[in-house]
């Protein structure tokens, strides 16, 4: 964007074409990023919740830990070990591997929130797309709980692309994906590689979409969902990173009552970027 | 209550963790039989099978819900105190099934280790003197004809 902004003192100045771009632009990346910290403030309840099991767990071990070793220096004391003794070692070692797994499956977390958070840079770079996906699902799994089984079949894919915002497109198909299963359901991910496309297939065995609503899915502030739980900018967002960022495609197929599939395709070697064409 | 009393105890999460993790400390701390079980169907297989004194499950898990395992566990043992560890998240659903279950007691997680061990000794206390009672209503009963009034009276305040 040029930096001399229009005084007032001059009065509004008339905008060339170039600068109104910029500024849409601009804006539209502003509220890509409002739709991805709105994703991560809506997660943010069941990742505490996730990681609230394996601190609950590391917290009671240490405590068992600390009484079996006070247990144990006393029985150090006597003249033979009682059986027991042994017991309370193999009691704590096994804590002891429980702790590492919880610790394990903290910092996983912690580790997704922050690929999350992360932000793009100026021009798309090569990443694994199979992680960025993996990556989403770890996050969105937390809500679903033990709800929804993910069946996820990914290839690797590297991608010249932006990873942070293909994240937040998968993140958002897959967060719709668990709205629309009401009860107990099934999310089957898809990523593979074929004649130079990385193609992702998310598929929900939820409510699906009523014909009458398919032409409007994509627009910008279009929702279903009650207040609250849907502001109708997740496709709408998704649909601009894939199509404008990526020059790749997203569309879907649904059948009321049998679920929904989001595909999301994107050229493998990367936008073609104005004048290196 | 008398630590070095045994009783049984069900243990019921989808979390190995958790399980291994409240083993230990129960384990350790007194002189109960801990079953623990990932799965409530096994829980519910044990509790057909043998006699518990407190059930103690978690809210959420694949195969069914806590409160209904607890349910499961109300019909198979009427006697057996039953507990229910939930998340935050899950807190007002657990409220509202009190009633249904006649929940001895709720737990949050992530819990707190002598607040379980207070819960749980005191439901097995009150097992075991339920079924003591019981057993004292049968002794009468074969030696004074019919006690089923004061048996009735003794179920409805426990239960
Ligand atoms: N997998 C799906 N199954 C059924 N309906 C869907 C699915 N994905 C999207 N939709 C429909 O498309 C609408 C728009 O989705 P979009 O993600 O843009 O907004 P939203 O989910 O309603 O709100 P937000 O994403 O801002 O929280 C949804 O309200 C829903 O009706
Ligand atoms: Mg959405």
């Amino acid at each position: 964007m040029s930096s001399d902004c229009p005084s007032t003192a001059s009065g509004p100045r008339v905008r060339t074409a170039e600068e109104l771009r910029a500024e849409v632009a601009n804006l539209e990346g502003r509220l890509a990023e409002a739709d991805k910290m709105a994703l991560l403030g809506r997660l943010i309840a069941s990742v505490v919740h996730e990681i609230n099991t394996p601190i609950g767990s590391v917290f009671s071990n240490n405590q068992v830990a600390a009484k079996g070793l006070e247990t144990l220096s006393r029985m150090l004391e006597e003249p033979a070990p009682p059986p027991k003794a042994q017991q309370i070692v193999k009691t704590l070692r096994s804590l002891s591997d429980v702790d590492r797994m919880a610790c394990e499956r903290i910092s996983a977390l912690i580790r997704s929130v922050r690929n999350f958070s992360r932000g793009d840079g100026e021009r798309p770079a090569k990443a694994a797309l199979q992680d960025v996906l993996a990556n989403s699902i770890k996050l969105a799994e937390t809500s679903f709980r033990n709800r929804i089984a993910i069946e996820a079949q990914l290839g690797p894919a590297e991608c010249e692309c932006y990873p942070s915002a293909m994240g937040q497109v998968f993140l958002n198909i897959l967060v719709n994906a668990g709205q629309a299963i009401e009860n107990d359901g099934r999310i089957q991910v898809k990523l593979a590689v074929e004649d130079g496309w990385a193609h992702a297939a998310i598929t929900d065995n939820g409510q699906g979409i009523r014909p009458e609503n398919c032409g409007c899915i994509f627009k910008e502030g279009f929702t279903t969902k009650p207040m609250g739980e849907g502001t109708g900018l997740g496709l709408s967002i998704a649909r601009r990173i894939v199509e404008e960022k990526h020059q790749g495609r997203i569309w879907f197929e649904s059948t009321v009552g049998v679920g929904t599939t989001f595909h999301v395709s994107v050229p493998v070697a990367g936008p073609v970027v104005k004048g290196e064409a | 209550m008398d630590s070095t009393v045994r009783a049984e105890i069900v243990l019921v999460d989808d979390e190995d963790m958790v399980i291994t993790s409240v083993r230990a400390f129960l384990e350790m701390e007194t002189e109960h039989n801990v079953h623990g079980f990932t799965n409530p169907n096994d829980a519910i297989a044990h509790l057909e099978t043998h006699p518990v004194d407190v059930v103690v499950s978690d809210y959420l898990m694949p195969q069914m819900n806590g409160i209904q395992l607890l349910a499961r566990s109300k019909a198979l043992q009427p006697e057996a105190a039953r507990v229910l560890l939930t998340g935050h998240a899950d807190k007002q659903s657990a409220i509202v099934a009190i009633n249904q279950v006649g929940l001895y007691q709720y737990l949050e997680k992530p819990w707190d280790n002598n607040q379980l061990l207070l819960v749980v000794q005191s439901a097995i206390e009150r097992t075991q003197l339920f079924r003591s009672l019981q057993t004292k209503i049968a002794e009468l009963e074969a030696a004074h004809g019919n006690m089923a009034d004061i048996r009735a009276k003794l179920i409805k305040a426990f239960l």
